[in-house]
C-alpha cells in the first residue's frame, strides 16, 4: 500500500506544528532566532525529511517535536496532545553514541520498557522481536564499544522502537556513517518504516538521502531559520538513483539551496 | 644453472601453477613474521624487568654499603637494608606482631573508605544533578574542603576519643571530598544525548539519576574513589601517629619511642605495600566488572 494513500486516510497528523519559533540567547547576550513562523504536518505514517545549511534551525525543530525544548512561540501537537516534555509515544534517534556505553545492546533496546515497568520476560521478547528487525539478533550481548557505527545506529533504532512510538524523529543519524553502510541503513529504514507504518521525521544535510527517504522534502534556511520551501516527492519505492526523475529532484532542492545562500548574502 | 635463475624460474613456476604454493608461501612467510614480532615483544618485556630489577638491585646495593662506608653515620639510625630485612622476617613470619597492626590499620582505612565515598557519591550526584541543591550546599562544601584533614585530628580525638570511631570518621571525611567533587564534575558533565535519550524513552528523574547520570559519570567516580583510597591511607597515618593504641602509625611512632629506626623501615614498608595492592585491586576490579569503561580510549 502506498505510504501517501495512507496518510490521506488517517484524519489526524501525527504531528501539527503552528507558528513555532525559537529565541536563543548567546553568553555575550545576543539574541538569535533559531528558528522562525514554522508550520509543519507530519502525517501519520508519512515519511518527511528537513534539510537546509547550519544554523537553520532543523535540529532545533526536531528537539522542539521532541519535547527537549519548548517554543518560545506557537504550539506543537503530537497524537493529539500538547508536547510539555519528552515521552516515549516519540522515539528519537541521535546522530552517534547516544546508546548508553555501560549497557549491553539488549539492554539499551531494553531501557525504555523498563522504565514502562515491563517485567523482565516482556523486555526480553521485545527486545528479540527488535534485534530480529534490525538484523542483530547475534549482537545482543555486546557492549556499543564492540559494534560498528552502522551496527550501533540499527541498535539506536531498535531502542527507539522498543516503546512503539507512533513517531520516529532522527537527527543526521546516519551522518558518520560510510557511505556504503549508510546505503544499507537507509533501505533497511525504509522497509522498517513501511513494516510498521510509522511516521518519521528526518534530519539530513544529504540531498541524495533526502530524495531517496522523504515522501516531502522540507528545505530550510538560516538566519533567522525558517522553512524556505517544501518538495513533494512522488517516486515510487524502491527508488533509483539513477532514475533521471531522481536526478531532477536533486537538481530543485540543490538550486532552493543556491537560492537560500543568495538570499543570505 | 645458477641458484638466482633457479629462484626465478620456481617463481614464475609457482604462479603458473596456480595460488596453492604461493598461498603456501604467504603462510611461511606470516608465520615468520609473527615469530619475529612475539621475539621482539618478548626482548622488550625481558630488558624491561632486567633494567627494573636492576633498578631495586642498584638501590639497596646503594642502601647498604653507603652507612657502612660513609663516616659518622649511624647504622641505628640508617639501618641496612640487610639488618631491616630481619626485623621484617621476624616480625612478620617468626612472632607475627605485625598483623594485628596491620588488620587494625586496614580496618579503619576500609570503614572510613566506606562511609566517605558513599557519602561523597550521593552528594555528587545530587549536587550534579540539582542546581537549588548545588547552589546551596556549595559554599559550606567547599570552603570545608579547604581544609587539610590532617589539621583536624586533634578536634577528631576531641570528639571521638582515641579509638577506631575518631579514625574511622577522619578517614571518612577526607575520602568524601576527592569522591563528591569528582562524581559532581562527573555527573554535571554528562554528554546531554545521555539525558535526552533517557527522556525520550519516558525515565523520570529519579531513574535519570540512577540508571544514568551514576553510570555516565563512573570513570569520574572511580578516579575520586581512587584518590580517596590515597587520601584514607594519609590521614589513617596521621590520626594513629597522633593517638593510638594499634595499627602501622602507631607502630611506626612507637619505633620512634623507643629508637628503632628499623621497625619503623618495615612499617613503611607495610604501608607502601597495602597501597600498592589497593590501587592494584582497584584497577582490577575496575576491569572485571565495568567491561565497558575506558573501551573507548584503550580503541
Amino acid at each position: 500500500m502506498n505510504a501517501s494513500v495512507k496518510r490521506a486516510e488517517a484524519g489526524r497528523p501525527a504531528v501539527s506544528i503552528r507558528d513555532a519559533s525559537r529565541l536563543y540567547a548567546s553568553s555575550g547576550g545576543e539574541l538569535n532566532w533559531a528558528m522562525t513562523g514554522v508550520d509543519l504536518d507530519i502525517g501519520a505514517g508519512e515519511f518527511v525529511c528537513a534539510i537546509g545549511p547550519s544554523g537553520c534551525g532543523k535540529t532545533t525543530l526536531l528537539n522542539t517535536i521532541a519535547g527537549f525544548i519548548k517554543p518560545t512561540t506557537g504550539s506543537v501537537v503530537a497524537g493529539g496532545q500538547p508536547v510539555t516534555g519528552p515521552g516515549a509515544d516519540r522515539g528519537v534517534v541521535f546522530q552517534e553514541y547516544a546508546l548508553f556505553p555501560w549497557l549491553t545492546a539488549r539492554r539499551n533496546i531494553e531501557f525504555g520498557l523498563k522504565m514502562q515497568g515491563l517485567d523482565g520476560p516482556a523486555r526480553r521478547a521485545r527486545a528479540d522481536e527488535l534485534l530480529a528487525l534490525t538484523g542483530l539478533s547475534h549482537a545482543a550481548g555486546r557492549y556499543p564499544f564492540e559494534l560498528s557505527g552502522g551496527m550501533r545506529q540499527r541498535i539506536a533504532v531498535a531502542r527507539a522502537l522498543a516503546t512503539r512510538p507512533r513517531v520516529l524523529l532522527m537527527d543526521e543519524p546516519f551522518a558518520a556513517i560510510d557511505a556504503l553502510t549508510r546505503a544499507s541503513l537507509q533501505r533497511e529504514l525504509l522497509r522498517i518504516w513501511q513494516e510498521l507504518r510509522l511516521s518519521v521525521f528526518f534530519i539530513t544535510h544529504n540531498i541524495e538521502e533526502a530524495v531517496f527517504l522523504a515522501q516531502r522534502v522540507v528545505v530550510m534556511s538560516a538566519h533567522p531559520g525558517r522553512i524556505r520551501e517544501i518538495v513533494d516527492i512522488k517516486l515510487p519505492y524502491p527508488r533509483n538513483r539513477a532514475d533521471p526523475a531522481f536526478g531532477a529532484l536533486y537538481e530543485r532542492i540543490s538550486a532552493a539551496f543556491a537560492q537560500n545562500e543568495e538570499a543570505t548574502q | 644453472m645458477s641458484a638466482a635463475q633457479n629462484d626465478i624460474r620456481e617463481l614464475g613456476a609457482s604462479e603458473q601453477e596456480g595460488t596453492a604454493a604461493s598461498d603456501a608461501r604467504k603462510l611461511a612467510i606470516e608465520r615468520d613474521f609473527r615469530r619475529e614480532q612475539l621475539a621482539q615483544r618478548r626482548r622488550g618485556r625481558r630488558r624491561q624487568l632486567l633494567l627494573g630489577a636492576g633498578g631495586v638491585l642498584a638501590f639497596l646495593a646503594a642502601w647498604e654499603i653507603a652507612p657502612r662506608v660513609i663516616p659518622g653515620i649511624n647504622t641505628k639510625m640508617f639501618p641496612p637494608p640487610s639488618q631491616v630485612a630481619g626485623v621484617f622476617v621476624e616480625m612478620t613470619f617468626r612472632t607475627g606482631e605485625i598483623w594485628p597492626h596491620v588488620g587494625a590499620s586496614l580496618l579503619r582505612a576500609l570503614w572510613g573508605f566506606l562511609l566517605g565515598a558513599s557519602c561523597g557519591i550521593v552528594a555528587g550526584v545530587l549536587t550534579g544533578r540539582s542546581a537549588t541543591l548545588r547552589q546551596f550546599t556549595d559554599p559550606v562544601l567547599h570552603g570545608l574542603r579547604a581544609i587539610p584533614a590532617i589539621a583536624i585530628v586533634p578536634l577528631a580525638i576531641v570528639w571521638f576519643g582515641l579509638g577506631d570511631l575518631s579514625k574511622v570518621m577522619l578517614i571518612a571525611w577526607g575520602a568524601f571530598f576527592p569522591v563528591w567533587v569528582n562524581t559532581f564534575i562527573g555527573v554535571r558533565d554528562i554528554p546531554v544525548v545521555y539525558l535526552r535519550s533517557a527522556a525520550a524513552l519516558g525515565a523520570g528523574p529519579l531513574a535519570t539519576m540512577v540508571q544514568v547520570a551514576l553510570p555516565a559519570a563512573l570513570p569520574f567516580v572511580f578516579a575520586g574513589l581512587r584518590q580517596a583510597t590515597a587520601v584514607s591511607f594519609v590521614v589513617l597515618v596521621a590520626a594513629e601517629l597522633v593517638g593510638a593504641e594499634q595499627g602501622l602509625g602507631f607502630l611506626i611512632s612507637f619505633a620512634h619511642l623507643v629508637f628503632r629506626v628499623d621497625i619503623m623501615f618495615v612499617g613503611l614498608l607495610f604501608l607502601g605495600a597495602i597501597g600498592f595492592l589497593a590501587d592494584q585491586l582497584f584497577a582490577w576490579l575496575l576491569h572485571r566488572f565495568f567491561p565497558w569503561y575506558g573501551a573507548d580510549a584503550r580503541r
